[in-house]
Protein backbone atom coordinates (compact mmCIF):
# COMPACT_ATOMS: atom_id res chain seq x y z
CA UNK A 1 0.00 0.00 0.00
CA UNK A 2 2.18 2.66 1.16
CA UNK A 3 5.32 0.80 -1.40
CA UNK A 4 6.71 3.26 -4.43
CA UNK A 5 4.86 0.19 -6.21
CA UNK A 6 1.10 -0.17 -6.71
CA UNK A 7 -0.85 -3.39 -6.67
CA UNK A 8 -1.72 -3.84 -10.63
CA UNK A 9 -5.08 -4.52 -11.14
CA UNK A 10 -6.38 -5.60 -14.49
CA UNK A 11 -8.97 -4.36 -16.62
CA UNK A 12 -12.40 -4.92 -15.15
CA UNK A 13 -14.10 -8.01 -17.26
CA UNK A 14 -16.80 -7.27 -19.22
CA UNK A 15 -20.24 -8.17 -18.28
CA UNK A 16 -21.50 -11.11 -20.43
CA UNK A 17 -24.97 -11.78 -19.54
CA UNK A 18 -25.87 -13.92 -22.25
CA UNK A 19 -22.91 -15.84 -22.01
CA UNK A 20 -23.73 -16.72 -18.83
CA UNK A 21 -27.87 -17.73 -19.95
CA UNK A 22 -26.19 -20.06 -22.22
CA UNK A 23 -23.96 -21.76 -20.09
CA UNK A 24 -26.52 -22.02 -17.55
CA UNK A 25 -28.99 -23.70 -20.18
CA UNK A 26 -26.19 -25.76 -21.45
CA UNK A 27 -25.48 -26.85 -18.17
CA UNK A 28 -29.05 -27.51 -17.27
CA UNK A 29 -28.99 -29.92 -20.92
CA UNK A 30 -26.30 -32.18 -19.48
CA UNK A 31 -27.89 -32.27 -15.95
CA UNK A 32 -30.76 -33.37 -17.34
CA UNK A 33 -28.78 -35.97 -19.95
CA UNK A 34 -26.76 -37.03 -17.20
CA UNK A 35 -29.63 -37.99 -15.00
CA UNK A 36 -31.56 -39.61 -18.18
CA UNK A 37 -29.19 -41.79 -18.92
CA UNK A 38 -29.79 -45.32 -16.93
CA UNK A 39 -26.74 -45.64 -14.95
CA UNK A 40 -26.51 -45.77 -11.42
CA UNK A 41 -23.91 -43.47 -11.25
CA UNK A 42 -22.39 -44.98 -7.70
CA UNK A 43 -21.43 -47.41 -9.93
CA UNK A 44 -18.53 -45.09 -10.87
CA UNK A 45 -17.26 -44.61 -7.57
CA UNK A 46 -16.07 -48.36 -8.33
CA UNK A 47 -14.90 -47.88 -11.58
CA UNK A 48 -11.49 -47.64 -10.99
CA UNK A 49 -10.96 -50.46 -9.01
CA UNK A 50 -12.59 -52.41 -11.12
CA UNK A 51 -10.53 -51.25 -14.25
CA UNK A 52 -7.77 -51.66 -12.23
CA UNK A 53 -8.84 -55.51 -11.45
CA UNK A 54 -9.65 -56.29 -14.87
CA UNK A 55 -6.27 -54.16 -15.68
CA UNK A 56 -3.99 -56.87 -14.13
CA UNK A 57 -5.69 -59.55 -15.05
CA UNK A 58 -5.23 -58.47 -18.87
CA UNK A 59 -1.69 -57.07 -18.42
CA UNK A 60 0.06 -58.89 -15.67
CA UNK A 61 0.67 -62.03 -17.23
CA UNK A 62 -0.54 -61.37 -21.06
CA UNK A 63 -1.17 -64.89 -23.07
CA UNK A 64 2.08 -64.97 -25.54
CA UNK A 65 1.38 -68.36 -26.26
CA UNK A 66 -1.42 -67.21 -29.04
CA UNK A 67 0.89 -64.45 -30.21
CA UNK A 68 1.41 -66.24 -33.76
CA UNK A 69 -2.35 -66.41 -34.54
CA UNK A 70 -2.89 -62.66 -32.96
CA UNK A 71 -0.57 -61.81 -35.72
CA UNK A 72 -1.73 -63.45 -38.10
CA UNK A 73 -5.27 -62.17 -37.55
CA UNK A 74 -3.32 -58.81 -37.19
CA UNK A 75 -1.97 -59.11 -40.65
CA UNK A 76 -5.09 -59.90 -41.99
CA UNK A 77 -7.36 -56.66 -40.50
CA UNK A 78 -4.26 -54.45 -42.15
CA UNK A 79 -4.69 -56.40 -45.10
CA UNK A 80 -8.04 -55.66 -45.21
CA UNK A 81 -7.53 -52.00 -44.33
CA UNK A 82 -5.16 -51.88 -47.28
CA UNK A 83 -7.28 -53.90 -49.73
CA UNK A 84 -9.97 -51.41 -48.68
CA UNK A 85 -7.87 -48.34 -49.06
CA UNK A 86 -6.94 -49.02 -52.45
CA UNK A 87 -10.24 -49.84 -53.66
CA UNK A 88 -11.32 -46.49 -51.65
CA UNK A 89 -8.91 -44.24 -53.36
CA UNK A 90 -9.02 -45.99 -56.65
CA UNK A 91 -12.98 -45.44 -56.46
CA UNK A 92 -12.82 -41.96 -55.34
CA UNK A 93 -10.46 -40.28 -57.48
CA UNK A 94 -12.09 -40.31 -60.88
CA UNK A 95 -15.79 -39.56 -58.82
CA UNK A 96 -14.34 -37.07 -56.60
CA UNK A 97 -12.46 -35.26 -59.75
CA UNK A 98 -16.02 -35.67 -61.51
CA UNK A 99 -17.46 -34.01 -58.49
CA UNK A 100 -14.42 -30.86 -58.55
CA UNK A 101 -16.22 -27.87 -59.59
CA UNK A 102 -14.87 -26.92 -63.05
CA UNK A 103 -14.98 -30.16 -64.05
CA UNK A 104 -17.93 -32.38 -64.39
CA UNK A 105 -21.19 -31.05 -65.58
CA UNK A 106 -23.78 -29.54 -62.81
CA UNK A 107 -26.15 -32.85 -63.29
CA UNK A 108 -23.07 -35.09 -62.69
CA UNK A 109 -21.63 -33.00 -59.82
CA UNK A 110 -24.54 -32.07 -57.43
CA UNK A 111 -25.92 -35.74 -57.33
CA UNK A 112 -22.79 -37.26 -56.80
CA UNK A 113 -21.75 -34.58 -53.86
CA UNK A 114 -25.57 -35.38 -52.58
CA UNK A 115 -24.43 -39.37 -52.52
CA UNK A 116 -20.61 -38.42 -51.05
CA UNK A 117 -22.66 -36.54 -48.44
CA UNK A 118 -24.94 -39.18 -47.33
CA UNK A 119 -22.05 -41.96 -47.19
CA UNK A 120 -20.37 -39.62 -45.17
CA UNK A 121 -23.31 -39.17 -42.63
CA UNK A 122 -24.21 -42.99 -42.16
CA UNK A 123 -21.53 -44.61 -39.72
CA UNK A 124 -18.91 -45.95 -41.90
CA UNK A 125 -19.46 -49.13 -39.52
CA UNK A 126 -23.35 -49.60 -40.01
CA UNK A 127 -22.67 -49.24 -44.04
CA UNK A 128 -19.92 -52.02 -43.57
CA UNK A 129 -22.57 -53.83 -41.57
CA UNK A 130 -25.47 -53.86 -44.03
CA UNK A 131 -22.85 -54.65 -47.30
CA UNK A 132 -21.26 -57.79 -45.21
CA UNK A 133 -24.72 -59.07 -44.28
CA UNK A 134 -25.47 -59.56 -48.72
CA UNK A 135 -22.01 -59.85 -49.28
CA UNK A 136 -21.15 -62.29 -46.58
CA UNK A 137 -18.81 -62.01 -44.18
CA UNK A 138 -15.04 -62.39 -45.10
CA UNK A 139 -12.22 -60.53 -45.19
CA UNK A 140 -12.86 -59.78 -48.83
CA UNK A 141 -16.09 -58.58 -48.46
CA UNK A 142 -14.85 -56.63 -45.10
CA UNK A 143 -12.05 -54.84 -47.75
CA UNK A 144 -15.33 -54.09 -50.19
CA UNK A 145 -16.98 -52.50 -47.26
CA UNK A 146 -14.55 -50.21 -45.81
CA UNK A 147 -13.35 -49.36 -49.86
CA UNK A 148 -16.94 -48.43 -50.32
CA UNK A 149 -18.09 -47.00 -46.76
CA UNK A 150 -14.83 -44.55 -47.14
CA UNK A 151 -16.15 -43.25 -50.65
CA UNK A 152 -18.03 -40.54 -49.06
CA UNK A 153 -15.06 -38.93 -47.13
CA UNK A 154 -11.94 -39.87 -49.99
CA UNK A 155 -14.27 -38.07 -52.63
CA UNK A 156 -14.40 -34.79 -50.68
CA UNK A 157 -11.21 -34.65 -49.67
CA UNK A 158 -10.38 -35.29 -53.46
CA UNK A 159 -13.18 -32.43 -54.93
CA UNK A 160 -11.70 -29.67 -52.47
CA UNK A 161 -8.19 -30.54 -53.31
CA UNK A 162 -8.62 -30.16 -56.77
CA UNK A 163 -10.99 -27.05 -56.57
CA UNK A 164 -8.39 -25.40 -53.73
CA UNK A 165 -5.45 -26.19 -56.69
CA UNK A 166 -4.58 -22.93 -58.26
CA UNK A 167 -6.06 -22.37 -61.60
CA UNK A 168 -3.20 -20.35 -62.79
CA UNK A 169 -1.32 -23.90 -64.50
CA UNK A 170 -4.59 -25.06 -65.86
CA UNK A 171 -5.40 -21.31 -67.65
CA UNK A 172 -1.76 -21.57 -68.99
CA UNK A 173 -2.01 -25.41 -70.10
CA UNK A 174 -5.76 -24.20 -71.91
CA UNK A 175 -4.36 -21.41 -73.34
CA UNK A 176 -1.47 -23.47 -75.44
CA UNK A 177 -4.04 -25.14 -76.40
CA UNK A 178 -4.41 -28.13 -74.36
CA UNK A 179 -7.49 -30.32 -74.00
CA UNK A 180 -9.58 -31.10 -71.12
CA UNK A 181 -7.84 -34.29 -70.88
CA UNK A 182 -4.45 -32.60 -71.03
CA UNK A 183 -5.48 -29.90 -68.36
CA UNK A 184 -6.11 -32.77 -66.08
CA UNK A 185 -2.84 -34.16 -66.69
CA UNK A 186 -0.21 -31.26 -67.34
CA UNK A 187 -2.10 -28.78 -64.58
CA UNK A 188 -4.15 -30.31 -61.97
CA UNK A 189 -2.15 -33.83 -62.01
CA UNK A 190 1.26 -32.31 -60.62
CA UNK A 191 -0.61 -30.06 -58.05
CA UNK A 192 -2.92 -32.21 -56.64
CA UNK A 193 -1.49 -35.61 -56.87
CA UNK A 194 1.01 -35.43 -53.53
CA UNK A 195 -2.61 -34.36 -51.14
CA UNK A 196 -4.07 -37.14 -53.05
CA UNK A 197 -1.21 -39.64 -52.16
CA UNK A 198 -1.43 -38.32 -48.59
CA UNK A 199 -4.97 -38.77 -48.20
CA UNK A 200 -5.05 -42.12 -49.11
CA UNK A 201 -2.20 -42.83 -46.37
CA UNK A 202 -4.18 -41.21 -44.44
CA UNK A 203 -7.04 -43.53 -45.41
CA UNK A 204 -5.19 -46.60 -45.04
CA UNK A 205 -5.06 -45.12 -41.31
CA UNK A 206 -8.27 -45.01 -40.61
CA UNK A 207 -9.49 -48.36 -41.99
CA UNK A 208 -6.81 -50.05 -39.59
CA UNK A 209 -9.21 -48.90 -36.97
CA UNK A 210 -12.22 -49.40 -39.13
CA UNK A 211 -11.09 -52.98 -40.01
CA UNK A 212 -10.58 -53.98 -36.23
CA UNK A 213 -14.23 -52.55 -35.61
CA UNK A 214 -15.66 -54.78 -38.69
CA UNK A 215 -13.84 -57.76 -37.18
CA UNK A 216 -15.71 -57.41 -33.77
CA UNK A 217 -19.21 -57.94 -36.34
CA UNK A 218 -17.43 -61.11 -37.72
CA UNK A 219 -15.86 -60.02 -41.10
CA UNK A 220 -12.14 -61.69 -39.60
CA UNK A 221 -8.97 -60.45 -38.46
CA UNK A 222 -8.16 -58.93 -35.16
CA UNK A 223 -11.45 -58.03 -34.52
CA UNK A 224 -13.08 -61.43 -34.54
CA UNK A 225 -10.33 -62.72 -32.16
CA UNK A 226 -10.75 -59.98 -29.95
CA UNK A 227 -14.44 -60.37 -29.82
CA UNK A 228 -14.35 -64.58 -29.14
CA UNK A 229 -12.04 -64.20 -26.44
CA UNK A 230 -13.83 -61.26 -24.62
CA UNK A 231 -17.23 -63.46 -25.07
CA UNK A 232 -14.71 -66.60 -23.02
CA UNK A 233 -14.09 -64.01 -20.46
CA UNK A 234 -9.97 -64.83 -21.39
CA UNK A 235 -8.51 -61.90 -19.92
CA UNK A 236 -4.69 -62.67 -20.66
CA UNK A 237 -5.40 -63.16 -24.31
CA UNK A 238 -7.49 -59.77 -24.19
CA UNK A 239 -5.03 -58.03 -22.86
CA UNK A 240 -2.11 -59.57 -25.11
CA UNK A 241 -4.13 -58.97 -28.09
CA UNK A 242 -4.66 -55.39 -27.00
CA UNK A 243 -1.05 -54.59 -26.78
CA UNK A 244 -0.77 -56.30 -30.32
CA UNK A 245 -3.13 -53.66 -31.65
CA UNK A 246 -1.74 -50.84 -30.15
CA UNK A 247 1.96 -51.66 -30.87
CA UNK A 248 0.04 -52.28 -34.85
CA UNK A 249 -1.51 -49.15 -34.70
CA UNK A 250 1.21 -46.89 -33.48
CA UNK A 251 3.99 -48.07 -35.73
CA UNK A 252 1.32 -48.04 -38.39
CA UNK A 253 0.46 -44.70 -37.83
CA UNK A 254 4.46 -43.61 -37.28
CA UNK A 255 5.91 -45.05 -40.63
CA UNK A 256 2.00 -43.95 -42.45
CA UNK A 257 2.25 -40.06 -41.02
CA UNK A 258 6.28 -39.86 -41.79
CA UNK A 259 5.72 -41.16 -45.25
CA UNK A 260 3.32 -38.55 -45.72
CA UNK A 261 5.42 -36.10 -44.21
CA UNK A 262 7.88 -37.01 -46.81
CA UNK A 263 5.98 -36.19 -49.86
CA UNK A 264 4.21 -33.09 -48.32
CA UNK A 265 7.21 -31.56 -47.38
CA UNK A 266 9.89 -33.18 -49.84
CA UNK A 267 12.98 -34.73 -48.93
CA UNK A 268 14.69 -33.57 -46.04
CA UNK A 269 18.08 -32.77 -47.54
CA UNK A 270 19.66 -29.08 -47.57
CA UNK A 271 18.13 -27.23 -50.33
CA UNK A 272 20.83 -25.22 -51.45
CA UNK A 273 23.02 -28.34 -51.51
CA UNK A 274 20.33 -30.04 -54.61
CA UNK A 275 20.23 -26.82 -56.46
CA UNK A 276 24.39 -26.85 -56.20
CA UNK A 277 24.40 -30.24 -57.15
CA UNK A 278 21.52 -30.33 -60.15
CA UNK A 279 23.23 -27.06 -61.28
CA UNK A 280 26.83 -28.95 -62.10
CA UNK A 281 24.99 -31.46 -64.13
CA UNK A 282 24.47 -29.06 -67.00
CA UNK B 1 14.80 -30.04 -90.17
CA UNK B 2 12.50 -26.66 -91.37
CA UNK B 3 13.98 -23.05 -91.24
CA UNK B 4 11.76 -21.94 -88.87
CA UNK B 5 12.77 -18.30 -86.96
CA UNK B 6 12.30 -18.98 -83.82
CA UNK B 7 15.05 -21.10 -82.08
CA UNK B 8 13.99 -24.19 -80.51
CA UNK B 9 13.23 -24.21 -77.09
CA UNK B 10 15.48 -25.89 -75.14
CA UNK B 11 13.65 -27.23 -71.93
CA UNK B 12 15.70 -27.98 -68.85
CA UNK B 13 16.14 -31.80 -68.17
CA UNK B 14 13.06 -33.02 -65.70
CA UNK B 15 14.29 -34.17 -62.19
CA UNK B 16 13.34 -37.51 -62.54
CA UNK B 17 14.61 -39.95 -59.94
CA UNK B 18 14.08 -43.43 -61.42
CA UNK B 19 15.66 -45.29 -59.00
CA UNK B 20 13.42 -43.70 -55.99
CA UNK B 21 10.41 -44.12 -58.12
CA UNK B 22 11.32 -48.34 -58.88
CA UNK B 23 11.96 -48.37 -55.24
CA UNK B 24 8.48 -47.05 -54.10
CA UNK B 25 6.73 -48.97 -56.53
CA UNK B 26 8.08 -52.10 -55.74
CA UNK B 27 7.25 -51.60 -52.62
CA UNK B 28 4.04 -51.02 -52.82
CA UNK B 29 3.16 -53.93 -55.28
CA UNK B 30 5.20 -56.31 -52.73
CA UNK B 31 3.10 -54.63 -49.54
CA UNK B 32 -0.17 -55.49 -51.94
CA UNK B 33 0.87 -58.79 -53.00
CA UNK B 34 2.08 -59.77 -48.94
CA UNK B 35 -1.86 -58.86 -48.43
CA UNK B 36 -3.51 -61.09 -50.57
CA UNK B 37 -1.36 -64.61 -49.45
CA UNK B 38 -3.60 -66.33 -47.13
CA UNK B 39 -1.24 -68.46 -45.92
CA UNK B 40 0.08 -65.54 -43.76
CA UNK B 41 -3.22 -63.83 -42.83
CA UNK B 42 -3.97 -62.15 -46.05
CA UNK B 43 -7.40 -61.71 -47.47
CA UNK B 44 -8.51 -64.65 -50.62
CA UNK B 45 -9.45 -62.72 -53.30
CA UNK B 46 -12.23 -65.34 -53.95
CA UNK B 47 -14.84 -63.21 -56.51
CA UNK B 48 -17.01 -66.23 -57.02
CA UNK B 49 -18.23 -66.23 -53.85
CA UNK B 50 -18.65 -62.94 -53.44
CA UNK B 51 -21.08 -62.67 -56.33
CA UNK B 52 -22.65 -65.86 -55.26
CA UNK B 53 -23.39 -63.98 -51.65
CA UNK B 54 -24.42 -61.20 -53.66
CA UNK B 55 -27.39 -62.65 -55.40
CA UNK B 56 -28.60 -64.42 -52.50
CA UNK B 57 -28.23 -61.00 -50.01
CA UNK B 58 -29.79 -58.70 -53.09
CA UNK B 59 -33.37 -58.39 -52.05
CA UNK B 60 -32.14 -57.64 -48.38
CA UNK B 61 -30.34 -55.00 -50.02
CA UNK B 62 -33.73 -53.72 -52.08
CA UNK B 63 -35.86 -54.45 -48.80
CA UNK B 64 -33.31 -51.63 -47.31
CA UNK B 65 -34.99 -48.80 -49.72
CA UNK B 66 -37.98 -49.56 -48.77
CA UNK B 67 -38.61 -48.39 -45.31
CA UNK B 68 -41.21 -49.25 -43.12
CA UNK B 69 -42.34 -46.30 -40.98
CA UNK B 70 -44.41 -47.58 -38.45
CA UNK B 71 -40.80 -48.79 -36.86
CA UNK B 72 -40.47 -45.00 -36.16
CA UNK B 73 -41.93 -44.59 -32.98
CA UNK B 74 -39.90 -47.60 -31.65
CA UNK B 75 -36.51 -45.58 -32.65
CA UNK B 76 -37.40 -42.32 -30.45
CA UNK B 77 -36.30 -43.72 -27.00
CA UNK B 78 -32.87 -45.34 -28.19
CA UNK B 79 -32.20 -42.30 -30.41
CA UNK B 80 -32.47 -40.34 -27.10
CA UNK B 81 -30.47 -42.34 -25.31
CA UNK B 82 -27.87 -42.12 -27.78
CA UNK B 83 -27.69 -38.14 -28.15
CA UNK B 84 -27.84 -38.42 -23.85
CA UNK B 85 -24.95 -40.73 -23.84
CA UNK B 86 -22.58 -38.85 -26.60
CA UNK B 87 -23.29 -35.57 -24.76
CA UNK B 88 -22.39 -37.02 -21.75
CA UNK B 89 -19.52 -38.40 -22.95
CA UNK B 90 -18.26 -35.15 -24.30
CA UNK B 91 -18.96 -32.87 -21.69
CA UNK B 92 -16.98 -35.75 -19.45
CA UNK B 93 -14.08 -35.55 -21.80
CA UNK B 94 -14.04 -31.46 -21.81
CA UNK B 95 -13.70 -31.69 -18.30
CA UNK B 96 -10.71 -34.02 -18.42
CA UNK B 97 -9.29 -32.58 -21.49
CA UNK B 98 -8.41 -29.20 -20.24
CA UNK B 99 -5.67 -30.04 -17.61
CA UNK B 100 -4.40 -32.98 -19.61
CA UNK B 101 -3.82 -30.82 -22.55
CA UNK B 102 -1.87 -28.07 -20.87
CA UNK B 103 0.21 -31.11 -19.35
CA UNK B 104 0.43 -32.26 -23.16
CA UNK B 105 1.91 -28.94 -24.61
CA UNK B 106 5.30 -27.79 -24.64
CA UNK B 107 4.62 -23.74 -24.13
CA UNK B 108 2.42 -25.17 -21.21
CA UNK B 109 4.56 -27.98 -19.56
CA UNK B 110 8.31 -27.23 -19.68
CA UNK B 111 8.78 -30.61 -18.03
CA UNK B 112 9.80 -33.03 -20.61
CA UNK B 113 8.89 -36.41 -18.39
CA UNK B 114 5.80 -35.84 -17.43
CA UNK B 115 4.65 -34.09 -21.42
CA UNK B 116 5.92 -37.39 -22.57
CA UNK B 117 3.66 -39.50 -20.07
CA UNK B 118 0.86 -37.70 -20.94
CA UNK B 119 1.58 -37.51 -24.39
CA UNK B 120 2.27 -41.38 -24.58
CA UNK B 121 -0.84 -42.53 -22.83
CA UNK B 122 -2.96 -40.06 -25.35
CA UNK B 123 -1.68 -41.72 -28.37
CA UNK B 124 -2.06 -45.33 -26.56
CA UNK B 125 -5.64 -44.47 -26.21
CA UNK B 126 -5.66 -43.50 -29.62
CA UNK B 127 -4.80 -45.97 -30.90
CA UNK B 128 -7.43 -48.24 -29.79
CA UNK B 129 -10.82 -48.37 -32.04
CA UNK B 130 -13.37 -46.90 -30.52
CA UNK B 131 -15.89 -50.12 -30.90
CA UNK B 132 -13.07 -52.50 -29.31
CA UNK B 133 -13.09 -49.89 -26.46
CA UNK B 134 -17.12 -50.98 -26.07
CA UNK B 135 -16.71 -54.58 -26.66
CA UNK B 136 -14.23 -54.71 -23.77
CA UNK B 137 -15.91 -52.34 -21.37
CA UNK B 138 -19.08 -54.50 -22.27
CA UNK B 139 -17.50 -57.21 -20.99
CA UNK B 140 -16.09 -55.46 -17.89
CA UNK B 141 -19.46 -53.43 -16.61
CA UNK B 142 -21.84 -55.43 -18.15
CA UNK B 143 -24.18 -54.60 -21.17
CA UNK B 144 -26.02 -50.54 -20.75
CA UNK B 145 -24.78 -47.15 -21.33
CA UNK B 146 -22.52 -46.93 -19.21
CA UNK B 147 -19.78 -48.69 -20.92
CA UNK B 148 -20.87 -46.85 -23.82
CA UNK B 149 -20.18 -43.57 -22.30
CA UNK B 150 -16.41 -44.82 -21.04
CA UNK B 151 -15.86 -45.41 -24.69
CA UNK B 152 -17.10 -41.90 -25.49
CA UNK B 153 -15.15 -40.20 -22.81
CA UNK B 154 -11.63 -41.98 -23.84
CA UNK B 155 -12.20 -41.72 -27.69
CA UNK B 156 -12.62 -37.59 -26.97
CA UNK B 157 -10.10 -36.69 -24.40
CA UNK B 158 -7.93 -38.43 -27.38
CA UNK B 159 -9.21 -36.42 -30.01
CA UNK B 160 -8.97 -33.27 -28.22
CA UNK B 161 -5.93 -33.34 -26.26
CA UNK B 162 -3.87 -34.39 -29.10
CA UNK B 163 -5.34 -32.01 -31.60
CA UNK B 164 -5.62 -28.83 -28.86
CA UNK B 165 -1.98 -29.22 -27.45
CA UNK B 166 -0.84 -29.55 -30.95
CA UNK B 167 -2.58 -26.54 -31.84
CA UNK B 168 -0.88 -24.74 -28.68
CA UNK B 169 2.21 -26.13 -29.60
CA UNK B 170 2.70 -24.74 -33.48
CA UNK B 171 1.09 -21.27 -32.21
CA UNK B 172 3.14 -18.25 -31.14
CA UNK B 173 3.67 -17.79 -27.33
CA UNK B 174 4.89 -14.35 -27.08
CA UNK B 175 2.56 -13.77 -24.74
CA UNK B 176 3.65 -16.49 -21.90
CA UNK B 177 6.80 -15.14 -22.20
CA UNK B 178 5.54 -11.68 -20.70
CA UNK B 179 3.66 -14.01 -17.81
CA UNK B 180 6.71 -15.00 -17.51
CA UNK B 181 8.89 -12.18 -17.07
CA UNK B 182 6.73 -10.78 -14.84
CA UNK B 183 7.55 -13.71 -12.39
CA UNK B 184 4.33 -15.95 -12.43
CA UNK B 185 4.40 -19.61 -11.93
CA UNK B 186 3.66 -21.63 -14.59
CA UNK B 187 0.93 -22.51 -13.59
CA UNK B 188 -0.37 -18.72 -13.15
CA UNK B 189 0.97 -18.31 -16.44
CA UNK B 190 -0.95 -21.42 -17.98
CA UNK B 191 -4.16 -20.11 -16.41
CA UNK B 192 -3.51 -16.10 -17.08
CA UNK B 193 -2.41 -16.79 -20.43
CA UNK B 194 -2.32 -19.67 -21.98
CA UNK B 195 -5.60 -20.81 -21.35
CA UNK B 196 -7.67 -17.63 -22.31
CA UNK B 197 -5.57 -18.07 -25.74
CA UNK B 198 -6.23 -21.59 -25.76
CA UNK B 199 -10.36 -21.25 -25.43
CA UNK B 200 -11.45 -21.09 -28.97
CA UNK B 201 -9.42 -24.00 -29.90
CA UNK B 202 -10.88 -26.16 -27.25
CA UNK B 203 -14.60 -25.25 -27.91
CA UNK B 204 -14.27 -25.94 -31.26
CA UNK B 205 -13.14 -29.38 -30.14
CA UNK B 206 -15.34 -29.98 -27.94
CA UNK B 207 -18.01 -29.89 -30.32
CA UNK B 208 -15.86 -31.52 -33.04
CA UNK B 209 -16.00 -34.54 -30.60
CA UNK B 210 -19.69 -34.14 -29.72
CA UNK B 211 -20.39 -34.30 -33.80
CA UNK B 212 -18.40 -37.65 -33.54
CA UNK B 213 -19.98 -38.74 -30.78
CA UNK B 214 -23.19 -38.85 -32.27
CA UNK B 215 -22.18 -40.45 -34.94
CA UNK B 216 -20.35 -43.58 -32.49
CA UNK B 217 -22.97 -44.00 -30.07
CA UNK B 218 -24.88 -44.81 -33.07
CA UNK B 219 -22.99 -47.89 -33.46
CA UNK B 220 -21.90 -48.75 -29.97
CA UNK B 221 -25.30 -50.50 -29.16
CA UNK B 222 -24.20 -53.51 -31.73
CA UNK B 223 -21.84 -54.79 -29.24
CA UNK B 224 -24.16 -54.11 -26.51
CA UNK B 225 -23.17 -50.05 -25.25
CA UNK B 226 -26.42 -48.69 -25.20
CA UNK B 227 -28.37 -46.64 -27.60
CA UNK B 228 -29.66 -47.44 -31.00
CA UNK B 229 -27.11 -49.20 -32.16
CA UNK B 230 -29.13 -52.41 -29.94
CA UNK B 231 -31.77 -51.49 -31.93
CA UNK B 232 -29.80 -51.70 -35.11
CA UNK B 233 -28.18 -54.96 -33.99
CA UNK B 234 -31.77 -56.61 -33.38
CA UNK B 235 -33.53 -55.60 -36.68
CA UNK B 236 -30.94 -56.69 -38.44
CA UNK B 237 -30.89 -59.96 -36.96
CA UNK B 238 -34.26 -60.10 -37.87
CA UNK B 239 -33.65 -59.82 -41.32
CA UNK B 240 -35.91 -56.58 -40.65
CA UNK B 241 -34.15 -54.62 -43.00
CA UNK B 242 -37.26 -52.27 -43.66
CA UNK B 243 -37.04 -51.26 -40.40
CA UNK B 244 -32.66 -50.98 -40.20
CA UNK B 245 -33.92 -48.50 -42.87
CA UNK B 246 -35.71 -46.42 -40.52
CA UNK B 247 -33.15 -46.34 -38.11
CA UNK B 248 -30.63 -45.53 -40.64
CA UNK B 249 -32.76 -42.13 -42.13
CA UNK B 250 -32.83 -41.38 -38.71
CA UNK B 251 -29.30 -41.22 -37.71
CA UNK B 252 -28.92 -39.73 -40.86
CA UNK B 253 -31.30 -36.61 -39.65
CA UNK B 254 -29.85 -36.39 -36.48
CA UNK B 255 -26.09 -36.49 -37.85
CA UNK B 256 -26.73 -33.61 -40.54
CA UNK B 257 -28.45 -31.55 -37.71
CA UNK B 258 -26.00 -32.14 -35.39
CA UNK B 259 -23.51 -30.97 -38.03
CA UNK B 260 -25.35 -27.98 -38.66
CA UNK B 261 -25.84 -27.17 -35.46
CA UNK B 262 -22.17 -27.45 -34.69
CA UNK B 263 -20.66 -25.81 -37.81
CA UNK B 264 -22.73 -23.12 -37.50
CA UNK B 265 -21.32 -22.42 -33.37
CA UNK B 266 -18.11 -23.11 -34.80
CA UNK B 267 -18.11 -20.09 -37.18
CA UNK B 268 -19.32 -18.03 -34.55
CA UNK B 269 -16.50 -19.34 -32.42
CA UNK B 270 -13.92 -18.14 -35.10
Amino acid sequence: MSGPVGVLHPPVRRRRTAATVWAVVVGGVVVAATAGLQIDWRELGQLPAELLRFGTLMFTDPDWERLPRALFEMWRSISMAWIGAILCVVLSIPLGILAARGVGPRWVRLPLRGIFAVIRAVPEVIIALLLLTVTGLTPLTGALALGIAGIGTQAKWVYETIESAEEGTSEAVRAAGGTTAEVARWALWPAVAPALMSFALYRFEINIRTSAVLGLVGAGGVGSMLANYTNFRAWDTVGMLLIVVIVATMIIDAISGAIRRRIMQGPAVNPGRRLVARGGKH
Amino acid sequence: MSATTTPELTLPPKPRNIRQRVLVATGFLLFTIATCIPAIGGITLDIAALIRNWNNGAGLLLQLFTPDFTFLPRTIGPMIETLQMALVGAVGAAIVSVPLTLWAATPTNPNSITRQAVRTVINVIRAIPDLVYATVLVAMLGVGALPGVLTLFLFNVGVVVKLVSEAIDSADHAYMEAGRAAGGSQLQINRVTALPQAWPLFANQWLYALELNVRISAILGIVGAGGIGRLIDERRAFFAYDDVSVIILQILVVVVLIEFVSHALRRRLT
